[in-house]
C-alpha cells in the first residue's frame, strides 16, 4: 500500500467485500466502454458508407447524360444542326468570399434578367447552386472571370446549335434546356443521333436548304404582303415522295424555342406548330382535280367533251350548291375544271357515287394522318355520314379536312403515273424509293396533268404560268369551319402545283390562312391572288436549281382538249374574279 | 506453457499474431504514402518505414520491462513531462501556428505527445494508491482532476485543443473504470452542456466561426472548410471499390491538403475504396480489442486501469481522425496513428502497445 491509504487502512475483511466489488464495476465499466467504442465504430462505419457510396460526387454529369449527339444535314451536306461546346455559368451561394452587396450588383449588371434584390436573395439564400447563365458567350465567362469569385462555377456543356437559325425550324425541331429533344426530326432521331452503332455519323435530311430558303421567303413575302396569319408549303419529290422543303409560318429560333423572334405579333399562334402537317384544313376546289381523276379512273368520264348543267346553282334537299362566279351556262369536263364550277363537279360526282368517293379517298391516305416521320400528325376530319350532299361537297374539298402534307402527297400520286408513295424527312439512297402503290392508272395520270396545266394556261392558275417551266395546278379557297359555323371573313386559300408537266418532277403546295384583300388586289384575296403567286415565285427560283431547264419548245400536249375550252366570242375579260 | 519449447522463452512471450496486424497496419501506411508521393519512397515512405521499425524495436523494448517498473516509473516521469511540458511554453519553437516544440539539441521532442500515454499511467497509478473504500469520497476526485488538469491546461495554451482532450479523455476514461461514482460524470456533462452557450458568448469571433465551419464547412471554402471539403470528395470520389493503387486525383493533384498526415486516411480512401476503409478500421478494431482483452486478464488494478486507459489512448486516435476526415467532428489535428506520416503520434502508440504487452507477459507469468 501506500502513505496516504496506510492510517486509513479499513479492516481486512471489509477491505476484501470492497476489492471484489471494485473489480465487479471494473469490469461492467470496462464492458460500457467497448460498448461506447464499438457504437462509435458504428457511426464512423455509417459515415464511410454513406460518404463512399450515397455521397459520391457526380462524374461530369452533363457528359455522360448527353453524350455526342451526331450533326443532323441537309441532303447536301449543309449543316442544320450540330452539338458544340458550351459553357454555362452558375453561383455556389456558400461558398461566396467577396462582398455580397458589391457582388448582388455586379451580378444584375452582366446578367439583368434578375434584379439586385433578386440576387441579393440568392447570395443570401440557401440555394446552394443557381445557374446565372446558360450557354454563356466568351466575353460574358470573361466579363464573369473579371469579378474574381471563386463561388462562380463554369459548367461545362455541350450545347445544340442550330446554324442556319430559324430555316426549317418545325422540321428539325430543337432540344429543351436539358438537352432533351422535344419536337421535330431531333426527337424522332434521338436514339439514332445518341447511339453508339451510328458513330457520330451525321444524319442527312431529305430537306434541300436551297429550296427550303426559296419556300419560306416566298411564304414569308406572301404572308407579309396579304397580312396572313400564317402559311405553310412543302415541296415534294414525285417519284421518291422525299419532303425537299417544308415551311410552316410563323417560325421559331430552335436556338431559342420559347423566344418569339423580333418583329412577330407574340399573340400569333404558336410559332412551334408545323401548320404543314399538324393543321388540316378544309383544302377547297383543289380536291375537283382528284375528283376529276376518280371519275376518270372509274369511266364516269369518258369523253371530255360531255357537258355539265352548270346554267343554275344545284339544290339538294335543304342545301343549294352555287358555283362563286357563275358561268351560267353547260360546261365541259375542262371547262369545269378551269372554272373551278362546283356545280359541275358536284354532279360528277353523282355519278361516281358514294362508295368508290370513299374509298378512293381512303386510298389516298385521308382518313388517317399522314405517314411522316415527324410527330404531332393531324387526324383528318373525315366525315361521319355520307350523305348524298356529303359526296357532293367532298368532291370540291368542303366537309373533309386533311393536312397540307395530305395533299401534297396525293397530287404527286395524280401526276406521277398514278403511284402512291409515303413521303419522308429522311434523305433516301439514289434508286431507293419506296414501291408504293397504284392509285390510278398512267392514262389517268397523263388525262390529270392535262388538265391540270390547262388550269394555268387557261383558268384560274393562269397567274402561275413561267414561260418554259410547263406549270400545272389548281386553286382552292376555303372558309374556315370554327366550331361547325363557316367564317365568311376566314380563307384558307391553296394553290397546289406540279412541274414541268410533261415530265413531272416536283409538287409544290402553298397555304395561305386567312390572307386579306388589299389594294393591289382589289380587295379579292382567293388563292389566286396570294397563295399562287407565292407558288409562282418559288418554282421560278427551284426549277432552274434542281435541274428543270426553262424551255419554251417543250410542253405537255393538250391540243386533244382544247376543242372542249369555251372560248367566249367577245369578252374583255379584265380583271377576273377567280376560283 | 510449454517449457521444453525450442523457441527461447523472451521470444515465446511475444504476442506475434498482434505484432503481425501492426505491421500490416504500418505497412500498409507506406504504400498510401508511397502513392501519395507519387509512387516514390521519398519523402515520406522511406524515412517512415525506418522510423516504423525503429518504434516496433521499442515496443518490444518496452514489453520487457515488467509491470512493477511502469507502476514505479509512474509518478515521475508524469513529473518529469508536465516539467517539459513548462519548458516548452517558456522556450519552445513555434511550429505549424503553435509552441509544441522542444528543442533538446539532438532530438526534437513534443512533450504533450508523449503526455497522452503518461497521464494514463499516473491516473491508473493514483486509484492503485486510493483505498477501496475512499472512491466515493471528494478525495478521489480532486487529486485526479488536478493530475489531468495541469498538463492539458498547459497543452491548451500551446494551443493544441486535440491533445488536451485527448489527454481530458484518457485521465477521465481512466477515472470512469477506476469506479468513481457516474453521477459525477453524468453532472459533469450537464455542467459542460450548461457552459457551452455562456462560453461561447466570451468567445472570439475566429473561434465562434470555427464551431459555425464545423457545422457547415461550406461556410468557409477558402480555410479549414476547405480540407473537409476535399477530404469528403476524395472518400466520395472513392465509391466502393477505390479508384486503384496510384490512380487517386485529389491527392495526387494537391486538391486535399494534409494528405500524407492528417488526412491520409482520405487519400487511402480515394485509392482503395469503402472496402480499403473498412478493412483498415477493422484492423485497428482488432488492436483496440486486444488491448481491452489484456485490461480484462490484468492481475492488479494499476495493470487493469493502465491496460484500458492505453488502448482508450489509441482508440481515441483514431476515432477522432476518423471522424475530423469524414466531417463528423471539427479540424482538430490528430494523425491516424501508424498510418499518417510523422514520429510522435506512431511514437506514442507503440509505446502504448510496449506497455500493454509488457503488462500481458506480467499477466501470464504464474
Amino acid at each position: 500500500m501506500n502513505a496516504i491509504a496506510a492510517g486509513l487502512a479499513p479492516p481486512r475483511d471489509r477491505a476484501l467485500v470492497k476489492n471484489n466489488d471494485s473489480v465487479r464495476v471494473a469490469h461492467y465499466r470496462l464492458m460500457v466502454l467497448m460498448l461506447l467504442f464499438a457504437l462509435m465504430v458504428g457511426v464512423i462505419s455509417l459515415r464511410l458508407l454513406y460518404l463512399a457510396v450515397f455521397d459520391a460526387p457526380d462524374r461530369s454529369p452533363v457528359a455522360s447524360a448527353i453524350g455526342p449527339r451526331a450533326d443532323i444535314t441537309d441532303r447536301n451536306g449543309v449543316v442544320l444542326a450540330a452539338t458544340i461546346k458550351g459553357i454555362s455559368l452558375a453561383i455556389r451561394p456558400p461558398r461566396v468570399i467577396g462582398d455580397k452587396e458589391r457582388l448582388a450588383a455586379e451580378l444584375a449588371r452582366l446578367f439583368p434578367n434578375r434584379s439586385v434584390d433578386d440576387y441579393r436573395r440568392i447570395l443570401h439564400g440557401r440555394r446552394k447552386f443557381v445557374y446565372l447563365e446558360r450557354g454563356a458567350t466568351p466575353a460574358k465567362i470573361h466579363a464573369v472571370r473579371l469579378l474574381g469569385e471563386p463561388a462562380i462555377e463554369e459548367v461545362p456543356e455541350p450545347k445544340r446549335f442550330y446554324p442556319q437559325g430559324t430555316m426549317a425550324a418545325q422540321v428539325i425541331g430543337y432540344m429543351d434546356i436539358g438537352g432533351v429533344p422535344v419536337s421535330g426530326m431531333e426527337a424522332f432521331l434521338d436514339k439514332r443521333l445518341t447511339s453508339a452503332a451510328n458513330g457520330g455519323q451525321p444524319v442527312a435530311l431529305s430537306i434541300d436548304s436551297r429550296v427550303q430558303a426559296a419556300l419560306e421567303s416566298a411564304i414569308r413575302t406572301s404572308a407579309e404582303k396579304y397580312l396572313a396569319v400564317g402559311g405553310a408549303g412543302v415541296v415534294l419529290d414525285v417519284h421518291t415522295g422525299e419532303v425537299l422543303a417544308m415551311a410552316s409560318l410563323p417560325v421559331f429560333n430552335s436556338n431559342a424555342p420559347g423566344l418569339v423572334p423580333v418583329g412577330t405579333d407574340p399573340l400569333r399562334p404558336d410559332a412551334r406548330y408545323n401548320r404543314a402537317v399538324s393543321s388540316v384544313y378544309e383544302l377547297g376546289s383543289t380536291f375537283k382535280v382528284l375528283t376529276m381523276a376518280n371519275a376518270i379512273e372509274h369511266g364516269v368520264i369518258t369523253d371530255f367533251g360531255k357537258r355539265y348543267d352548270a346554267t343554275a346553282p344545284l339544290q339538294v334537299g335543304g342545301f343549294r350548291i352555287k358555283d362563286d362566279h357563275p358561268e351560267n351556262r353547260w360546261m365541259s369536263v375542262p371547262d369545269i375544271l378551269i372554272h373551278s364550277s362546283n356545280i359541275g363537279t358536284a354532279r360528277i360526282s353523282e355519278e361516281i357515287g358514294p362508295e368508290r368517293t370513299q374509298a378512293f379517298f381512303r386510298q389516298l391516305g385521308f382518313d388517317r394522318p399522314v405517314d411522316l416521320e415527324l410527330g404531332a400528325r393531324g387526324k383528318p376530319l373525315w366525315p361521319g355520314f355520307w350523305a348524298r350532299t356529303t359526296v357532293m361537297t367532298v368532291a370540291y374539298g368542303h366537309g373533309i379536312a386533311v393536312s397540307q402534307m395530305h395533299l401534297a402527297n396525293a397530287y404527286a400520286a395524280m401526276v406521277n403515273g398514278g403511284i402512291l408513295r409515303p413521303a419522308t424527312m429522311l434523305k433516301l439512297p439514289a434508286g431507293q424509293a419506296p414501291q408504293g402503290k397504284r392509285v390510278i392508272s398512267e392514262q389517268t395520270s397523263y388525262r390529270i396533268r392535262q388538265l391540270m396545266r390547262l388550269v394555268v394556261e387557261e383558268g384560274t392558275g393562269r397567274g402561275a404560268n413561267i414561260s418554259g417551266l410547263r406549270v400545272g395546278g389548281k386553286t382552292g379557297t376555303a372558309e374556315k369551319n370554327l366550331n361547325g359555323r363557316y367564317i365568311h371573313s376566314s380563307l384558307v386559300t391553296t394553290f397546289a402545283a406540279a412541274f414541268p408537266m410533261d415530265a413531272p418532277r416536283y409538287v409544290v403546295v402553298v397555304t395561305m390562312d386567312e390572307p386579306k384583300g388589299i389594294p393591289e388586289t382589289y380587295g379579292f384575296r382567293t388563292a389566286a391572288w396570294n397563295a399562287l403567286p407565292a407558288v409562282k415565285n418559288v418554282i421560278a427560283r427551284i426549277g432552274p436549281l434542281l435541274g428543270v431547264i426553262p424551255d419554251p419548245s417543250k410542253d405537255i400536249d393538250v391540243s386533244d382538249l382544247m376543242p372542249f375550252v369555251y372560248k367566249p366570242e367577245k369578252k374583255d375579260t379584265g380583271v377576273h374574279a377567280i376560283d | 506453457m510449454n517449457r521444453d519449447s525450442i523457441v527461447p522463452t523472451p521470444l515465446r512471450h511475444i504476442p506475434w499474431r498482434l505484432l503481425a496486424l501492426v505491421v500490416t497496419i504500418g505497412g500498409f501506411g507506406l504504400v498510401v504514402l508511397y502513392s501519395a508521393a507519387g509512387g516514390n519512397m521519398r519523402p515520406w515512405a522511406m524515412s517512415q518505414g525506418i522510423r516504423f521499425a525503429m518504434f516496433v524495436g521499442l515496443a518490444i523494448l518496452i514489453s520487457w520491462a515488467g509491470e512493477e517498473r511502469l507502476k514505479r516509473a509512474a509518478m515521475p516521469t508524469y513529473g518529469i513531462i508536465v516539467f517539459l511540458l513548462l519548458l516548452v511554453e517558456l522556450f519552445g519553437f513555434v511550429g505549424g501556428g503553435s509552441r509544441r516544440w522542444l528543442d533538446l539539441g539532438f532530438i526534437r521532442v513534443q512533450p504533450s505527445e508523449l503526455m497522452k500515454p503518461v497521464i494514463v499511467l499516473a491516473v491508473a497509478r493514483f486509484y492503485d494508491m486510493l483505498p477501496a473504500g475512499e472512491i466515493r469520497r471528494f478525495s478521489a476526485i480532486w487529486p485526479p482532476a488536478l493530475l489531468i488538469g495541469v498538463p492539458a491546461a498547459l497543452v491548451l495554451v500551446q494551443p493544441d485543443l486535440g491533445t488536451a482532450l485527448m489527454i481530458c479523455g484518457g485521465g477521465v476514461t481512466v477515472a470512469f473504470l477506476a469506479g468513481v461514482p457516474l453521477r459525477l460524470f453524468g453532472g459533469a456533462a450537464l455542467a459542460l452542456a450548461a457552459a457551452f452557450p455562456i462560453a461561447l458568448s466570451f468567445m472570439h469571433d475566429y473561434q465562434r466561426d470555427r464551431i459555425e465551419i464545423f457545422l457547415n464547412p461550406e461556410s468557409d471554402p477558402l480555410g479549414t472548410g476547405y480540407h473537409i471539403i476535399q477530404s469528403k470528395i476524395a472518400i466520395g470520389s472513392g465509391g466502393l471499390f477505390g479508384k486503384g493503387f496510384l490512380a487517386g486525383t485529389q491527392s495526387h493533384l494537391d486538391y486535399l491538403p494534409e494528405r500524407h498526415t492528417d488526412f491520409v486516411f482520405a487519400t487511402m480512401a480515394e485509392e482503395w475504396g469503402l472496402v480499403g476503409g473498412v478493412a483498415l478500421i477493422l484492423a485497428f478494431l482488432l488492436v483496440i480489442r486486444w488491448g481491452m482483452r489484456v485490461a480484462g486478464r490484468a492481475k492488479g488494478r494499476f495493470a487493469r486501469l493502465t491496460a484500458a486507459g492505453l488502448a482508450t489512448t489509441i482508440f481515441f486516435y483514431v476515432a477522432i481522425n476518423l471522424a475530423m476526415v469524414m466531417g463528423l467532428a471539427p479540424v482538430v489535428g490528430i494523425p491516424l496513428p501508424l498510418v499518417s506520416f510523422g514520429g510522435s503520434a506512431m511514437m506514442t502508440v507503440l509505446i502504448c502497445i510496449g506497455m500493454l504487452m509488457a503488462i500481458d507477459r506480467s499477466a501470464q507469468r504464474p
